[in-house]
């Protein structure tokens, strides 16, 4: 198991190089101008020109992501183009608000989803399986930001509960950071409920029609025993296997939630550095989401073993 | 996700709309201050992100309307735009008009309470100068710069400057803004490390998150004029403890929680979500800059077919501004009027002067024989589109439409305001990467006069994007500049609109103004070309 864990965290370097690559290429490929940003809209060319010599980057390709290699391998990602702030400082700053939108979306979405598949596996062509599988539909298909703003309407503008926007800092109480979340977590909790929802009751379909369930209910076990001990630990493998690859929607997502709460976290910054060419931002920001994908994955590889003892590594 | 900005707009315009309709919409959602602090802290949502804090490095009009909190000016100008002393308690003016010599106030400290000494104006000046293009014309006439004694500094000259005040007062981005010498003897083309200042707020820097929120602090030790504030000019005085800056990328989001209490003051309201903020009893609106804008598009004179001059007095010929209007602003007449002229209307030298070619009938057929009599043979015309700034959007499907009408060959590059930036640069045929058309717009402030009008020049390689020459226009500039007075500029001004006209140097698409929106606790909130926070109080 340890042996394995090292190798997996071994084999993530090459898959970051390779998004590093992958990256500072497309960036550099891609059409649009820092300086030109910065300079504003009556600057001169002149002074647009200067500007550009002035970041390097009017340096050759090679040159550039050699000494970008050079410092992100000492651990240096770089300083912002536009605030001259080091881009691990911009990070810093935003990490909370996304880590904190994430994680109560998260737990929203597992306490949430799990029991709704179990149940409509259990209520299978039910009225109630009919409902589930119908908001789950509905989470597909309706765009975070039309959730966000209905929310925003009933339960900030209308009903006066929740702040419209922001965010507050977990160090300033529990209550006034979890408000500000709980709107943005339901907005981008939908897409993420829908999918678990779906996934959990076909797997708990396909378990529930095995023999050792039969075995069960001849022996008399209640039915939320049945569906919690016995049925749902066997169908946790591929639930805990979406809920990994799912991570990768809540960061695409929380790019457009931040952006209709105004939470100051990394989807807002990554907008931000995109729309202004802000390339180190941009390279920082996508490596740390890359490696949070990777770490994801390896941490859900690893539980496998808690929920399936055949699995060995 | 694949909507647009617009869709969203239209979508929360229903929501907030119903909300504006629900009484007694209170703000308890408010970050938990006592009501006292809550007084003192004003929280103004701004027109972009401050990305950086530089006023002489980036030039963007947030960049100057923040550091307008932070730093003082030698001049400012009044509203009634005439430049009026600020940092400055005196200044002379040799007779021959070829030395300056300028007297700074006393008491005044910057916020790490060193005293403002004139060594400071004077590398802040330097520094200015390099990025500015009245600084740059006074560099070309500059015998030197050099501060007298601590109070006392002196620009001598090789000619005589007569707009040498207008330069130093003006709010065109950017400004003169004084630095202590250690931050202005920065490269003006680096950025500078510290944000000292010596205006009447402070920047707190470690609140700073950029893209999200900037903090400014009042400044104790800041001493006023003792005039009233008028716009950059008087006193400046701080009624506001603190002031937050929080930037919100949504304009749906901004109008919600302006409307819920949640921000006092929003910049720049979208026309769409007007009439929503309007019907709410605790929200004022108001137009927020008198000097409005000059929508406009450039056409390449470089490449076919509009290095000819009659294939862009063609478009001149046929473009309507009322279609370019409506497109961008709507059917509200207040904010919006045609504009036969390069510069801003309602302003004391304004000149219509040969601006008789965008007036009246539009005329298709015209156009399309002067595009035939310059050679035009159904090239295709490439126009660069901002799809993520509403004006260049709106702008951009107008000029599409009027191009196919007048018989054009249109290559529509829908991209975004970046790319634009970068695209417009290029000197390469349009078909390599390059251009024929691009749109942007003016602020009225900066289109008053020529002082500081980038887009107006046309000395070729040294002009904006497009690089236009011609000399009878920079002719008509340089005389602007050399005017003694009012009478003489205003015959000036004739000449270089009616030359610019004639050389269609760009085309403009009309003039228009926007609103702002105040919670109506907030007053001292006053109509000019940046948002002035002095004077502001909230109840």
């Amino acid at each position: 198991m340890l042996a394995y864990t090292l190798r997996r965290i071994v084999a993530t370097i090459p898959v970051m190089a390779v998004v590093a690559l992958f990256v500072f290429s497309l960036l550099y490929i891609s059409p649009g101008d820092p300086a030109a940003v910065i300079a504003g809209d009556q600057a001169t060319p002149a002074d647009v020109e200067r500007i550009r010599a002035s970041l390097g980057l009017d340096r050759p390709y090679l040159v550039r992501f050699a000494e970008w290699a050079w410092n992100i391998m000492r651990g240096d990602l770089g300083t912002s183009i536009f605030t001259n702030l080091p881009v691990s400082t911009m990070i810093q700053q935003r990490i909370e608000p996304t880590l904190s939108l994430m994680i109560i979306t998260l737990i929203l979405a597992v306490c949430i989803a799990v029991p709704m598949g179990v149940i409509a596996a259990w209520k299978n062509g039910t009225w109630i399986d009919r409902l589930v599988m119908g908001f789950a539909v509905l989470g597909f298909s309706v765009p975070v930001f039309v959730v966000g703003y209905l929310l925003a309407y009933v339960f900030a503008l209308e009903l006066d509960w929740l702040p419209v926007q922001g965010y507050t800092p977990l160090s300033r109480g529990v209550w006034p950071w979890f408000q500000n979340l709980i709107l943005p977590a339901i907005a981008l909790g939908g897409v993420y409920i829908a999918l678990i929802a779906r996934i959990t009751r076909a797997t708990m379909l396909e378990v529930l029609q095995q023999d050792y369930i039969r075995t069960a209910r001849a022996k008399g076990v209640a039915q939320p025993g049945i569906l919690f001990l016995h049925a749902l630990k066997n169908a946790a493998v591929p639930i805990v296997t979406v809920i990994g690859i799912g991570v990768a929607l809540l960061i695409g997502g929380a790019v457009v939630t931040e952006s209709v709460f105004a939470i100051p976290g990394l989807g807002r910054l990554t907008v931000d550095a995109i729309l202004r060419r802000d390339y180190p931002v941009i390279q920082g920001v996508i490596l740390l989401f890359s490696f949070t994908y990777v770490l994801v994955n390896l941490i859900i590889d690893l539980l496998y073993t808690l929920f399936d003892p055949r699995i060995r590594y | 996700m694949g909507m647009s900005l617009m869709d969203r707009r239209v979508l929360l315009k229903a929501g907030a709309g119903l909300g504006a309709m629900l009484p007694g919409i209170a703000g308890v959602s408010a970050p938990a201050l006592s009501q006292g602090a809550n007084a003192r802290t004003l929280r103004f949502v701004p027109q972009a992100n401050l990305a950086n804090f530089d006023p002489i490095w980036g030039s963007q009009y947030v960049v100057r309307n923040a550091a307008a909190l932070v730093w003082d000016t030698l001049y400012g100008v009044d509203e009634q735009i005439r430049p009026q002393r600020q940092m400055v308690e005196s200044e002379e003016a040799s007779p021959d008009g070829l030395t300056w010599t300028f007297r700074l106030r006393q008491g005044m400290k910057f916020h790490d309470g060193e005293p403002v000494l004139a060594k400071d104006a004077v590398a802040s000046l330097k520094r200015w100068a390099v990025r500015d293009p009245m600084g740059q014309m006074i560099l070309t006439i500059q015998n030197e710069l050099v501060a007298v004694d601590d109070r006392t500094f002196r620009w001598s000259l090789k000619a005589p400057y007569p707009k040498m005040l207008l330069a130093l007062a003006k709010n065109n981005a950017p400004c003169s803004f004084v630095m202590p010498e250690r931050i202005a003897k920065t490269d003006p083309f680096q950025q500078i490390g510290e944000y000292v200042g010596s205006g009447p707020y402070r920047f707190v820097r470690n609140e700073w998150v950029p893209g999200a929120k900037a903090v400014f602090e009042r400044f104790a030790d800041y001493v006023p004029r003792d005039e009233p504030a008028s716009w950059l000019a008087g006193g400046k005085r701080a009624l506001i403890d603190r002031i937050e800056w929080v930037i919100m990328p949504d304009p749906a989001t901004a109008s919600a929680a302006l409307q819920n209490g949640e921000v006092d003051w929003w910049e720049n309201p979208i026309t769409d979500l007007v009439p929503t903020l309007k019907r709410n009893r605790n929200i004022v609106v108001d137009i927020a800059d008198p000097l409005g804008n000059i929508g406009a598009f450039r056409m390449n004179p470089l490449p076919p077919p509009f290095n000819d001059v009659r294939a862009r007095r063609a478009v001149l010929q046929a473009m309507s501004q009322e279609d370019y209007m409506q497109a961008l602003v709507g059917e509200d007449r207040n904010l919006w009027k045609t504009l036969p002229s390069f510069f801003t209307p309602g302003t004391p030298i304004y000149s219509e002067a040969g601006g008789e070619i965008l007036k009246g009938r539009r005329d298709y057929d015209a156009a399309k024989r002067m595009l035939a009599e310059a050679g035009y043979k159904g090239e295709p015309i490439t126009i660069v589109v901002a799809q993520d700034q509403p004006i260049t959007k709106a702008f951009g499907d107008v000029s599409a439409d009027l191009l196919k009408r007048m018989g054009m060959n249109v290559d529509f590059v829908a991209t975004d305001w970046g790319t634009v930036g970068s695209r417009r640069a290029l000197k390469t045929p349009p078909s390599q990467g390059g251009w024929h058309i691009f749109h942007t717009w003016h602020a009225g402030a900066d289109c008053i006069n020529p002082a500081a009008y980038t887009a107006i020049r046309a000395n070729g390689d040294g002009a904006w994007f497009g690089w236009p020459k011609s000399d009878s226009v920079e002719a008509a500039r340089d005389a602007w500049f050399a005017a003694p007075d009012i009478p003489a500029e205003k015959i000036a001004m004739d000449r270089l609109n009616k030359e610019a006209m004639d050389f269609g140097l760009y085309a403009p698409t009309g003039f228009f103004l926007s609103y702002q929106a105040w919670r109506r606790n907030v007053s001292g909130v006053v109509k000019g070309p940046l948002p002035f926070f002095w004077g502001v109080s909230k109840s």
